[in-house]
């Protein structure tokens, strides 16, 4: 007669519970013949490898979660595999004691983890807060009248940050600005960001030590994440790649002709740094010319690039482009 | 804002079970509906976890799990009065740590919300980051992004939108007339960089949206709002679509589809094409269309109807002419 399936979160609450009260560590075969949701499965002194490859599975769901699942090596016998012990240590575990947060805090962290409404990063908010109701906070309800959100549309986006965290080096094609083909590019990724409403990858070039800023949009392919490792960067690289972008978009000024009353006259002046010179021309601030041109184009005869001569060109060319494209 | 109730993985309910077991520790009786509430989660959620919860436990020292190393609870409060009290427990001392993508989730979450005035005290803000850094198992992915901005139009508008007030302001729409609206603002939103007010329109007597950088000479009146946000069924999506809306076909490269954001419905057919997809928008006129197809040079083409091709043509010629008219 089979046994009744045990349901996945119980083998898996069980494996926590059991690895969290365990000082010394359990071996596989100690997990896989004792533990509830493997051990109905267990054949002794049989094959388990259907159960084996089980456990491999359970334990990249846990530690996804952020549960420390260890492994650790015999002394006497480095190398066996047979022999690795696993535990959850529990001081790496538990949120430690001196870290609490008022209501007003456990309210606000609500908001922040509204701000994703969308994929990983919306189900990885999710699950904060469900470990931060588990310290028992009151926390009221958001407002919802007010809504601020912030969306990943990238493709490259969740490759990335997975290769963020395990630190491995990573290559793809990148269509550089103003280049008509891609090309490969490996690099060790530092810190993704957002400046000015698009997301950035701020990286490492293993073979130059130089930094490097990628824009996501213009990644053509999918990334290929090596199995090489490189070492924690002691850097704040996110707040440095913030600076850099920043410092890019300041030093780049494009001089325009806006046609008053147009949509281009409502909506440019609004834009953060904008100003109007002594022959009424808007200065306007910006960071990649090719975006920038594309979104120039976007507003047809209400804008005439005055300088840049480089950004002049690219809109001519995309408006001639897209008019001949429809023509 | 409804959100959809997604059927729970097994990973999600153990983080669930994880969160629940010192929560019911801090409580030496709490009712389900009270933890319900807490978790924001329906009642059956809870019953479920704490029938599992009060079944589990760690396999102990003979490896068979006997009833010291079982949690347990007072099944009678449980089954009769739909209390929860542990009178057993194993394992589990504390709340655990977040993982690192779900510390930096909120993190990036609290740095585009603190652009706003609310939560202007930095002090405060860094304080709660820490705490989440600190709180979590590992280094938080390294990630961040720029505070959202808050210009003089979104300020009034959350005021007006607190205080319950009809606001009025200058709109020019995408076909570039301008019109003087009144309107019951029910809720700001933001995606990324872009600012939108949604609300009642008085001129149009339905649910509008408005791009806060598309409104001019905003001003607050004293007369209250006539629709609340319960009144009125504000949609999801930001654009407002209408059976009136025309079909329109296009073409476009696969990996720009994610640029066109929310224009392409999610249930749009996608036709692969020799190197393109081919897939429908929705649009109420031509006038925002030949706007979003300008800024896409080179990577979307109107297929159908004619109408709408001419209408991008001349956009863009219009907008290449400009160029030979001048110096």
């Amino acid at each position: 007669m089979p046994l009744p399936k045990v349901p996945n979160e119980e083998r898996l609450f069980s494996l926590v519970l059991a690895l969290l009260s365990s000082e010394a560590g359990l071996t596989k075969s100690e997990i896989l013949s004792t533990v509830q949701g493997y051990r109905q499965r267990f054949v002794h002194s049989g094959d388990n490898a259907n159960l084996e490859r089980q456990f491999e599975r359970d334990k990249d769901d846990v530690r996804e979660l952020g549960v420390p699942l260890e492994t650790i090596e015999s002394p006497e016998q480095a190398g066996n595999n047979h022999n690795l012990r696993y535990r959850i240590p529990r001081a790496d575990y538990e949120l430690p004691e001196d870290i609490s947060f008022s209501a007003e805090e456990s309210t606000l962290l609500g908001l922040a983890a509204m701000v994703w409404r969308e994929g990983s990063l919306s189900e990885e908010s999710r699950r904060a807060m469900v470990k931060l109701r588990s310290l028992g906070i009151a926390t009221a309800e958001p407002v919802l009248s007010y809504a601020p959100q912030l969306r990943v549309r990238d493709q490259s986006f969740e490759p990335l940050r997975s290769a963020l965290d395990k630190r491995v080096v990573v290559s793809f094609d990148y269509l550089k600005p103003g280049d008509q083909t891609s090309s490969q590019r490996t690099v060790a990724p530092l810190a993704l960001v957002q400046h000015q409403g698009r997301w950035h990858l701020y990286a490492k070039d293993p073979a130059t030590d130089l930094f490097k800023t990628f824009l996501l949009r213009r990644i053509v392919s999918p990334i290929r994440a090596s199995k090489k490792t490189f070492e924690e960067s002691t850097i704040d690289a996110a707040t440095r790649a913030l600076a850099e972008l920043e410092a890019v978009w300041m030093s780049n000024v494009a001089v325009l002709n806006v046609e008053p009353g147009t949509d281009a006259a409502t909506r440019l002046s609004k834009r953060r740094g904008a100003r109007t010179s002594a022959t009424a021309a808007l200065e306007l601030h910006f960071t990649d010319l090719n975006i920038f041109a594309d979104e120039l184009a976007s507003f047809g005869p209400e804008v005439v690039v005055v300088s840049p001569p480089t950004l002049r060109t690219a809109v001519i060319e995309r408006l001639t482009r897209t008019a001949a494209d429809h023509g | 804002m409804v959100r959809k109730v997604q059927p729970l993985r097994a990973q999600d309910k153990l983080v669930y079970l994880l969160a629940l077991v010192p929560y019911l520790m801090d409580h030496d009786r709490v009712s389900v509906a009270e933890a319900a509430a807490h978790f924001g989660v329906p009642e059956q959620q809870i019953r479920d976890a704490v029938r599992l919860i009060a079944v589990s436990g760690i396999p102990g020292e003979t490896a068979t799990y006997q009833d010291s190393d079982l949690f347990d609870i007072a099944w009678d409060d449980f089954e009769e009065n739909d209390q929860i009290v542990l009178t057993h427990m194993v394992a589990i001392d504390d709340s655990p740590r977040f993982s690192a993508r779900e510390a930096s989730a909120l993190i990036v979450g609290l740095q585009y919300l603190s652009g706003l005035p609310e939560h202007a005290d930095r002090a405060a803000i860094a304080s709660l980051m820490s705490k989440l850094s600190r709180g979590a198992s590992a280094q938080p992915t390294a990630m961040a992004v720029e505070a959202s901005e808050l210009d003089e139009t979104l300020s009034l508008m959350r005021e007006s939108v607190a205080a319950g007030t009809q606001i009025e302001f200058d709109y020019r729409n995408s076909r570039g007339e301008s019109e003087r609206r009144h309107i019951d603002p029910l809720r700001v939103e933001s995606v990324d960089t872009d600012w939108y007010v949604r609300g009642w329109c008085h001129s149009r007597e339905d649910v509008r949206t408005f791009r806060v950088d598309r409104i001019s000479q905003p001003a607050m009146t004293s007369d209250a709002i006539t629709h609340t946000a319960g009144d009125v069924n504000l949609p999801e999506t930001l654009f407002d679509t209408s059976p009136e809306d025309i079909e329109v076909t296009i073409e476009v490269v696969e990996s720009a589809i994610a640029l066109l954001g929310d224009y392409v419905a999610k249930d749009a057919q996608l036709v692969p094409t020799s190197d393109r997809v081919r897939t429908t928008v929705r649009v109420p006129h031509f006038h925002g269309l030949k706007r979003l197809i300008a800024g896409l040079p080179g990577v979307v083409t109107v297929v159908a109807p004619s109408e709408a091709r001419e209408a991008v043509a001349r956009w863009t010629r219009a907008g290449a002419h400009r160029y030979t008219e001048l110096p």
